[in-house]
């Protein structure tokens, strides 16, 4: 079984986001970047079929700038076993022009099962999967919170707000994950150690026969980005009395909030 | 971080590890990679090939935990990176310097600087950045391996012999049970163990307990160092302005100080240093930073800017006579941890760079030689003794154990030792000094009451002012919560029974964190600590400071903890 896992690297969630000199981007100085978090879901999950299976390749796919070269390395370390690196301004680029990167990469690879995050952490448009899939012509499940593979097929468990959905499809398919669908590993001493010694194999739009037209803000262009506002500071109430701090909680929320 | 029993653990062969990815460690790691190629190029001897070197960060990154004033003496970076200033080194040149002598509402500025406060041809620098910049240089080396968010847990000894180091486990819940992404740490056996842990480091603790490395020495004296960074109205503060205060808000017999920076876009580091070693049991060096920023004249720099960022770490003032044996069968210790920092000029950025670089000088020596015995590691004493670090810190050598009388003894002291070539009160060759816990004084005692309630010093206004966890939030402070405390508290009926009656919790007062939060005793009568180990910014002064020294600061999991990115 081979799996293919498309990453993208993003600011650590802990990072206070600065608005870039133009407006329309973040500020860049002094961020760390990481693998964007539910992507670790999915590449835990193909690496641990793999483990499972005992045999095939789980490859990283990464469209990105030259630094996400570290967020490769990274999964490198934590199991899987190639990596395929565009290089590319990828943050000019819509949800449709990264699918197109992607489904370029992945035609030419073996896949039974292509994994995504179910978002990517900032732009969170919930996107590139479903644009992947239909690209490659495969099936998809999005939200996925548990996996069972079979025979050319998989099971899906996939969560929405009134119901757990429990969906088969046939192989190859796109799966996109969800927390929970399994506990990441973290990255160990010798992965990481073993992780330098692959190659990550670079490519540009150029070798994969597209033109910076089909990539670049074909659909979507940000025009500005601004901070939310600031949240007004929280109020604490004196506890040392529960009376009447529950009598101050309940008079707070009927007055103020008028929530009932 | 707890360590689960009945592991098996890997075994990674390294020739030499180096804990810590301070300037200590940074430093070591650099100059041992340079020297072993220039050997190689040499043609001398045989060839040191296929070397490996780790450099162990509890840190999110290099960098994240950096945090220091800081003027920096550039004599150390010279001979480490001689073209540094070429190549986009973060750091300014210090303009105008100055020292005031503030009251409760005034100023006094020294008409002359004293000479170790001059300042003249250093740099303002931001440690963290000053890390992160350096990073690159460090891992160009082949044979270097720079593992961030992997602290180290203890020292491996056998035979009397350090044989290397045990990475921290990862994936321990509260409970101290392993959750179902457990990584154990691996046993990483090197030929030499470099430790560059900073201020008490945890494995550096162990050793001094194994060896008895501090015998027959000054034991070690702390500070902490409390500091904000401000964002202020441009024009207010020059980049590369330095002021240094005495007086206000400390009292006279307490030992410290507050610092002034200028920094690039308006930015200006401002911190307090207060000795860890005050009679006073309720010493607070949070608050006293918030009280100095509350003075006109410190008021007047920071009025309509805001807070940017935060953060505390303890400094080893106990100088030259405070240094451990630094070496010994298969280890070597730089930095802070063996106490290389100048008190009296507030530095030692430079003489961590340069004690590494001395400890890298010794271990190709022994790689070379395949020795790697207490007696080959010696050379790294002998070339300290030799070097300027040890001329320098010799000058200052009596200087923090003068303020044991006071801050007029302690200046006085420091002004002979000027003239005499740092003799103690201009006569002693050596001061003794006395561990910050065992000074503290007895809460009753100290306030001459049966019922001591020392007054609350300060409101704050969350303008100019702010509270400890508003500090930690602004140090951009981050631990997994679902794992063990990384404080172990041997005894923690002492803390709610001796410890409340005799001290009155000075951990309340000591930490700048919170991390030892005061929450009311069901009877009422008074206020015991409540552990809140996520707050944590790595400072180290429960470890230090503890009256019954009950408490064990050990590393929490790998990432945790301060994210700085300018302090």
């Amino acid at each position: 079984m081979n799996s293919i896992v498309c990453i993208t690297q993003v600011p650590d969630t802990e990072t206070r986001i600065k608005i870039g000199g133009d407006g329309r981007s973040i500020d860049e100085t002094g961020v760390k970047f990481v693998v964007s978090p539910y992507d670790e879901y999915a590449l835990e999950e193909a690496v641990k079929i793999r483990e499972a299976k005992g045999a095939g390749d789980v490859t990283v796919v990464c469209f990105g700038p030259e630094r996400a070269q570290s967020a490769i390395r990274d999964c490198l370390a934590r199991g899987a076993t190639k990596a395929i690196h565009v290089i590319g301004d990828s943050l000019r680029a819509d949800s449709l022009g990264i699918a197109k990167v992607l489904a370029a990469v992945i035609r030419s690879q073996p896949h039974d099962l292509v994994f995504v995050g179910k978002q990517g952490v900032g732009t969170d448009n919930s996107l590139v999967g479903p644009m992947l899939a239909e690209l490659l012509g495969i099936a998809h499940v999005t939200v996925v919170t548990k996996l069972e593979v079979g025979d050319g097929k998989v099971t899906a468990y996939r969560e929405t707000e009134i119901a757990e959905e429990v969906i088969e499809c046939s192989l190859p398919a796109l799966v996109a994950a969800q927390k929970g669908l399994n506990n990441p590993r973290f990255a160990s001493i010798k992965g990481i150690m073993a992780a330098k010694k692959i190659a990550i194999e670079s490519k540009t739009l150029a070798d994969l026969g597209l033109a910076e037209g089909d990539v670049y803000e074909t659909r979507v262009k940000v025009v500005a980005m601004e901070l939310p506002r600031e949240k007004p500071a929280g109020r604490k109430i004196d506890g040392s009395d529960p009376v009447a701090a529950a009598k101050e909680i309940v008079r707070y929320l009927h007055e103020e909030v008028k929530a009932f | 971080m707890a360590e689960l029993p009945g592991i098996e653990r890997e075994t990674l062969e390294m020739d030499v590890v180096i804990v810590g990815g301070g300037p200590g460690g940074l430093a070591t790691a650099m100059h041992l990679a340079r020297l072993i190629k220039q050997h190689n190029d040499s043609g001398k001897g045989e060839k040191l090939e296929g070397l490996s070197i780790a450099l162990l960060e509890k840190g999110k990154e290099i960098g994240s935990h950096g945090i220091s004033g800081a003027v920096m003496d550039p004599r150390a970076l010279d001979e480490l990176i001689p073209d540094w200033r070429k190549k986009d080194c973060p750091a300014v040149a210090v303009g105008t310097d100055e020292m005031w002598y503030l009251t409760e509402s005034g100023k006094i500025k020294a008409p002359i600087m004293p000479p170790p406060l001059q300042n003249h041809g250093n740099y303002v620098v931001s440690l963290a950045e000053l890390l992160r910049w350096m990073e690159p240089f460090v891992a160009e080396a082949p044979e270097m391996n720079i593992f961030p968010e992997f602290p180290a847990a203890r020292v491996l000894i056998e035979a009397g012999k350090v044989v290397g180091v045990r990475t921290a486990d990862k994936g321990i819940d509260k409970n101290g049970e392993a959750k179902g992404n457990f990584e154990p740490g691996i046993d990483i056996r090197a030929k030499i163990v470099i430790l560059a842990e900073g201020p008490r480091g945890t494995l550096t603790k162990q050793l001094y307990e194994q060896f008895d490395l501090g015998k027959g020495k000054n034991p070690q004296v702390f500070a902490l160092g409390v500091k904000e960074i401000w964002e202020v109205p441009a024009g207010r503060f020059k980049p590369g302005q330095v002021i240094h205060t005495m007086g206000f808000p400390l009292d006279k017999e307490t030992f410290g100080g507050a610092f002034i920076y200028g920094m690039k876009d308006n930015l200006v580091d401002i911190g307090m240093v207060v000795g860890l070693d005050a009679r006073n049991p309720t010493t607070d060096s949070h608050h006293e930073l918030q009280r100095l920023k509350t003075h006109p004249a410190i008021r007047a720099i920071l009025e309509g800017g805001k807070l940017v960022a935060a953060g505390a770490k303890a400094i080893p003032e106990g100088g030259y006579f405070s240094m451990p044996k630094m070496w010994g069968d298969g280890f070597m210790i730089v930095g802070d941890s063996a106490s290389y920092l100048n008190g009296a000029r507030l530095k030692g950025v430079h003489l961590a760079m340069k004690s590494g670089m001395l400890a890298a000088e010794a271990a190709l020596e022994a790689l070379v030689a395949g020795d790697y015995s207490d007696a080959k590691l010696g050379a790294y004493e002998r070339k300290f003794e030799a070097s300027w670090a040890k001329t320098e810190l010799w000058k200052d050598r009596n200087f923090h154990q003068g303020f044991e009388h006071g801050l007029y003894a302690g200046m006085i002291n420091a002004g002979l030792g000027m003239i005499t070539g740092g003799r103690g009160f201009g006569v002693a060759n050596r001061l003794e000094a006395t561990a910050g816990h065992e000074r503290m004084e007895r809460i009753k005692r100290y306030f001459a009451s049966d019922d001591p309630h020392p007054p609350e010093k300060i409101k704050f206004d969350g303008k100019l002012t702010f509270d400890k966890v508003t500090d930690v939030y602004y140090g951009g402070v981050v631990h997994e919560e679902n794992q063990p405390a990384h404080l172990l508290i041997r005894d923690t009926e002492v803390c709610i029974t001796k410890c409340t009656e005799e001290y009155g919790n000075p951990c309340l007062h000591f930490c700048p964190a919170n991390v030892y939060e005061p929450r009311p005793t069901d009877d009422g009568r008074g206020k015991v600590p409540f552990l809140n180990f996520t707050n944590c910014f790595h400072c180290k002064t429960c470890d230090i400071l503890d009256p019954y020294q009950v408490i064990t600061w050990v590393p929490p999991e790998g990432g945790g903890g301060p994210n700085y990115k300018k302090l």
